[in-house]
């Protein structure tokens, strides 16, 4: 059942993460509910992985088991994870807690959620410093002092004693990077980490994790419904839809030579900047399939305007197109390009760093 | 575009609204101006907390405005009494941000749909029914198969479908929509911005829509109007305004508009810190503290909206591109 | 139409599980039926052929038989007839004090909260005053005075002091309500304040309170209890409460031991309708949280 996918050679040091056949269902009052259905792909070292997909489509839930979150009951998780040659799949809190942090941290889409309201910001990071690399307080202290300054938090002597409730969304986004970032993880999973935030912010935190990943030299993989965030920021892409990958390869592969009607379908129901106003949006009918109610054919086949009968009846696999490590499934392929985007719009460009205030 | 023409269905003066949290006051809209000409949809943009929302709600009376005035086709709404208010807004209509609240759950579709009907005792009976099968067609959304469930029961694409039917059955002249897409998913907002103009067009509404996405508003807009901490920056047709930016601000709000597309160049020039707080604004040009081109002039005396041609005012004392030709 | 796309089709069919709540289960049928039988033997008792509760008819400290389901106690009276007549005065107190509390406090705590304001600050910190000081103590100290204890004094005086209590958990379930945006939507559509607390709010905290208002029953009926036991409660003679007989089967006991059913039935049947109360009123409160039947 579980298919090879054969990483391309961007990664000669060998992969980070290993995903294979990958499987997190839920026992609900109304039946067994896939939420990830067997998804297989690796990861190498120093490389940003996006992974896209409308909401409701298991992106959150794959990232949360990669991280070996699942809760022990009502949950069954089939397939391995290995994360550096540790198998996160079953693996004991014990295990678990030896990885968390120092080899794979996460970041969550609402940072107060996460974040204690009484406990003031520095404790939170200095915790993990403490008990993890065993600092003492004044060292944990003057790491805390490092990190903040490290994810851009303006006076973070003053903050270190802030409380989250204190800090704007943006800023609280920033301690939690702090936070996944204190003990030096391989890598990162972000969860729609600029979700809800306004663009300038957006930005600000999206160019943190960007300068971040290079400085720090983790993988990382940003999980986003949003193919805007993906686009400039990743190395490769997995679009997800009901539980599975339906398309994935370098994001310029994805974006230009998709195979998949549903990537195409997403990337054209999107609004853009640099559309005339009144443009129509093409629109894919209907929702998301219920996940209780999978049936064996492709999952997008009521809303695919290419399907055939045999989309009803069997579930395409992930293939190779031949480029580049691009993979998608689907039994009636698009064959053409899609068309570039143009017009750039704004005239500043050049703005320095320095010139833009803090 | 072509369809808008010179009559004002919307003026609106000088808006202010200022709440008291305790004894300190939050200045949320602080005196803005402009108009809606009959047929065109004015977007609005900027990012949360410099009082779109509050603009919205304003105009509707739902929260009371401080100061100014708000012109409907002629007539001033804040300066009337309860009951004459209550009349002239059934020429406005709003549809909200969270689709699943804005039903209640335990009213049947229908009835949700009928109730300015009710309100208004419109119409009954057989009339009435006809009304809202028309309208949740309209939308739609099959009457005779959903119209007697529960709206708990829809998604929530489909409870802004059923939004927007209870909205057009008074047939209004206005629609105000706060944010309507904006907690839909791609798919879903495409098929809502489509259906919203195709109704405009069929209905003839003029819209205010709110928005904090600037891809979304460029869409549907005719003319974009961009706020900021409770000021407005810059107003001017969408087309002109996405590809000359008047107002520093909203520059780097373009350039912080991310495009799905891998090839397109990313504007470098990143906006640096955040809002300050309504509670206690910059004096002079609000959006001096993060602007980089702010001068001294910028920090003594406030900006005023200014025309630089082609219907595009914008409010800064050093605008990025000077007067249209 | 030019949207034909979007009209909903098979593939986007509305409601893929046309709200499948789980069922009521028999338990809860068994409790609510225990429950009618309770109210409908309270109501009818009159013309039910049950036992005079305060004639002597028989032996004293009969066992059961079929003259006499559940025997006779130390004075020859019917113990099934005295439980069956009680039940006319626990269910009494306990309905007819909630009925007094949701009456007056249900309709000023959505008040309170719909209006909000100068209203609600006034109304609440009266109330909220009221709620800090213990009701049970308030309860003690009128009705040791207030003599003789009247079915009817009972009634008023758990009656009044829940009050707060009522106000307080429906202003709560209408600040929630009414804060959600369907409201603002109402008042947008020009719907008028009455309109809104009838159509929008009502419908959204009747389930709230009407499981209250079961666990209010039962709370008082346990309250009753204690009150026989301090001998606070309606004067034994005159009609027994289920908390008079279990009072005096105490007292009894100490003479007779081996006279159990005095003691046995009426603390069972106390338990069993609490805990139905109880039971029912929890049951309802998930089955119309529609919170928790959204997928
Ligand atoms: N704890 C859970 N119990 C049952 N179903 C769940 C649970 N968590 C998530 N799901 C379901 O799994 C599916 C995928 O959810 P999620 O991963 O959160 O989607 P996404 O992050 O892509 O929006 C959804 O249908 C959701 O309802
Ligand atoms: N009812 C209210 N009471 C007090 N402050 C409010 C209220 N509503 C909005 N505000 C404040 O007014 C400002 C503008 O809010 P809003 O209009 O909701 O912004 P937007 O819709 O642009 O995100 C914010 O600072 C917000 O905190
Ligand atoms: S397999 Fe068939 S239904 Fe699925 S995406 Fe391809 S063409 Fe569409
Ligand atoms: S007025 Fe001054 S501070 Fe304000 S936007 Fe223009 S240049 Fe910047
Ligand atoms: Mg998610
Ligand atoms: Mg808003």
């Amino acid at each position: 059942m579980s298919q090879e996918i054969n990483s391309t050679n961007q990664n000669p040091a060998g992969d980070l993460l290993v995903v294979e056949n990958l499987t997190t269902t839920f026992q609900t009052a109304r039946g067994a509910l896939p939420a990830v259905g067997g998804v297989s792909f690796r990861l190498g070292a120093n490389e940003i992985l996006g992974v896209v997909g409308e909401s409701g489509s298991g992106k959150t839930v794959l990232s949360r088991t990669i991280m070996g979150l699942q809760p022990r009951t009502n949950v069954e998780v089939g397939g391995s994870v290995l994360l550096d040659g540790h198998q996160i799949v079953g693996a004991t809190d014990e295990d678990l807690r030896d990885i968390w942090g120092t080899k794979v941290a996460m970041i969550f889409q609402d940072p107060m959620t996460s974040l204690n309201p009484v406990t003031k910001i520095g404790k939170q990071i200095g915790e993990s410093l403490q008990v993890r690399l065993g600092m003492n307080k004044a060292e944990a202290k003057a790491r805390v002092i490092e990190l903040l300054t490290l994810v851009g938090i303006p006076s973070p002597e003053e903050r270190y004693d802030a409380y989250p409730t204190q800090l704007s969304g943006g800023m609280r986004q920033r301690v939690m990077i702090a936070i996944a970032l204190a003990c030096n993880p391989t890598l990162l999973l972000a969860d729609e980490p600029t979700t809800g935030l306004d663009v300038t912010i957006q930005a600000q935190i999206l160019n943190l994790l960007d300068e971040l990943q290079l400085k720090m030299k983790m993988s990382v993989i940003l999980v986003t419904h949003d193919l805007g965030v993906v686009a400039t920021r990743t190395d490769r892409i997995i679009v997800m839809y009901a539980g599975r990958i339906v398309e994935m390869g370098t994001t310029k592969e994805v974006f230009r030579n998709h195979k998949m009607p549903y990537t195409r379908a997403l990337l054209e129901s999107t609004p853009r900047v640099s559309n005339p106003s009144h443009t129509r949006l093409q629109t894919i009918p209907g929702r998301p399939p219920n996940l209780l109610k999978l049936t064996e054919g492709c999952a997008f086949a009521p809303r695919c305007s290419r399907a055939t009968e045999k989309c009803s009846q069997e579930r395409p696999t992930l293939e190779p197109t031949g480029v580049d490590g691009h993979y998608f499934a689907c039994w009636n392929p698009l064959e053409d390009q899609a068309a570039p985007v143009s017009i750039q719009t704004g005239t500043i460009k050049e703005i320095g760093e320095d010139n833009v205030r803090g | 575009m072509s369809e808008a023409n010179n009559k004002v269905v919307l003026s609106v003066k000088d808006l202010e609204v200022t709440f008291r949290k305790g004894r300190q006051r939050v200045s949320a809209v602080a005196g803005i101006s402009f108009d809606l000409y009959e047929g065109e949809t004015l977007g609005l943009v900027g990012e949360s907390g410099c009082g779109k929302s509050t603009t919205g709600r304003a105009l509707m009376q739902i929260v009371p405005s401080t100061g100014g005035q708000i012109f409907v086709d002629g007539d001033e709404l804040t300066s009337l009494n309860k009951d004459e208010a209550r009349n002239l807004r059934r020429k406005m209509q709003m549809i909200f941000q969270d689709p699943i609240s804005s039903l209640n759950p335990r009213r049947r579709v229908k009835d949700i749909v009928a109730e300015p009907l009710d309100c208004w005792k419109l119409a009954k009976g057989a009339e009435r029914d006809s009304i809202v099968s028309d309208l949740l067609n309209k939308v739609g959304i099959d009457p005779a198969v959903y119209g007697n469930r529960y709206a708990r029961q829809f998604s929530g694409g489909q409870c802004q479908r059923i939004s927007i039917a209870r909205s057009l059955a008074m047939r209004p002249r206005l629609l105000i929509c706060d944010e309507v897409v904006s907690a839909l998913d791609v798919s879903i907002q495409a098929q809502i911005l489509n259906l919203l103009e195709d109704l405009k067009k069929e209905y003839g509404l003029t819209m205010l829509f709110i928005a904090h996405d600037l891809a979304v508003v460029k869409n549907i807009s005719d003319r974009v109007a961009v706020m900021y901490l409770g000021k407005l920056c810059e107003i001017g047709p969408s087309d002109t305004l996405y590809a000359k930016p008047a107002h520093p601000y909203t520059e780097f709000l373009l350039g912080a508009a991310l495009e799905a597309d891998p090839e397109l160049e990313q504007s470098s020039a990143t906006l640096g810190g955040e809002p300050p707080s309504p509670l206690n604004p910059p004096s002079g040009c609000r959006f001096r503290t993060r602007c980089p081109f702010a001068t001294e002039k910028c920090a003594a005396e406030e900006p005023q909206l200014r025309d630089i041609g082609e219907g595009h005012q914008v409010a800064c004392h050093f605008p990025l591109v000077g007067a249209h030709q | 139409m030019t949207n034909n796309e979007v009209v909903i089709n098979a593939a986007e069919s509305v409601v893929e599980q046309p709200e499948k709540k789980a069922p009521i289960g028999i338990f809860t049928w068994i409790c609510v039926g225990w429950l009618a039988i309770n109210v409908l033997v309270a109501v009818l008792a009159p013309l039910l052929p049950i036992p005079d509760p305060n004639e002597m008819i028989s032996m004293p400290g009969m066992g059961m038989s079929f003259d006499h389901l559940m025997g006779t106690d130390d004075l020859g009276r019917d113990i099934f007839g005295r439980l069956a007549w009680g039940s006319r005065i626990s269910l009494g107190v306990g309905i007819g004090s909630m009925a007094i509390a949701f009456g007056v406090g249900g309709p000023l705590g959505m008040l309170a909260a719909y209006r909000r304001g100068k209203m609600d600050v006034i109304m609440s910190s009266v109330m909220f005053t009221f709620l800090a000081f213990p009701s049970i103590i308030a309860i003690i100290a009128v009705l040791s005075f207030w003599t003789p204890r009247s079915l009817g004094k009972i009634i008023i005086v758990i009656g009044i002091s829940s009050i707060p209590l009522v106000y307080r958990v429906m202003r709560a379930a209408a600040l929630s309500a009414g804060s959600k945006e369907y409201v603002t939507a109402a008042r947008v559509q020009g719907a008028r304040d009455r309109r809104i607390i009838f159509r929008e709010l009502l419908p959204n905290v009747a389930p709230t309170g009407l499981s209250f208002l079961l666990f209010g029953v039962a709370t008082v009926i346990a309250l009753e209890g204690v009150l026989a036991f301090l001998g606070l409660s309606i004067a034994p003679d005159i009609a027994p409460s289920w908390g008079n007989m279990i009072n005096d089967a105490r007292q009894s006991l100490n003479n007779v031991p081996q006279n159990w059913p005095l003691i046995i039935f009426p603390s069972a049947i106390l338990c069993l309708f609490i805990l139905a109360l109880n039971f029912v009123g929890d049951r309802l409160r998930s089955y119309f949280d529609v919170t928790e039947v959204k997928l």
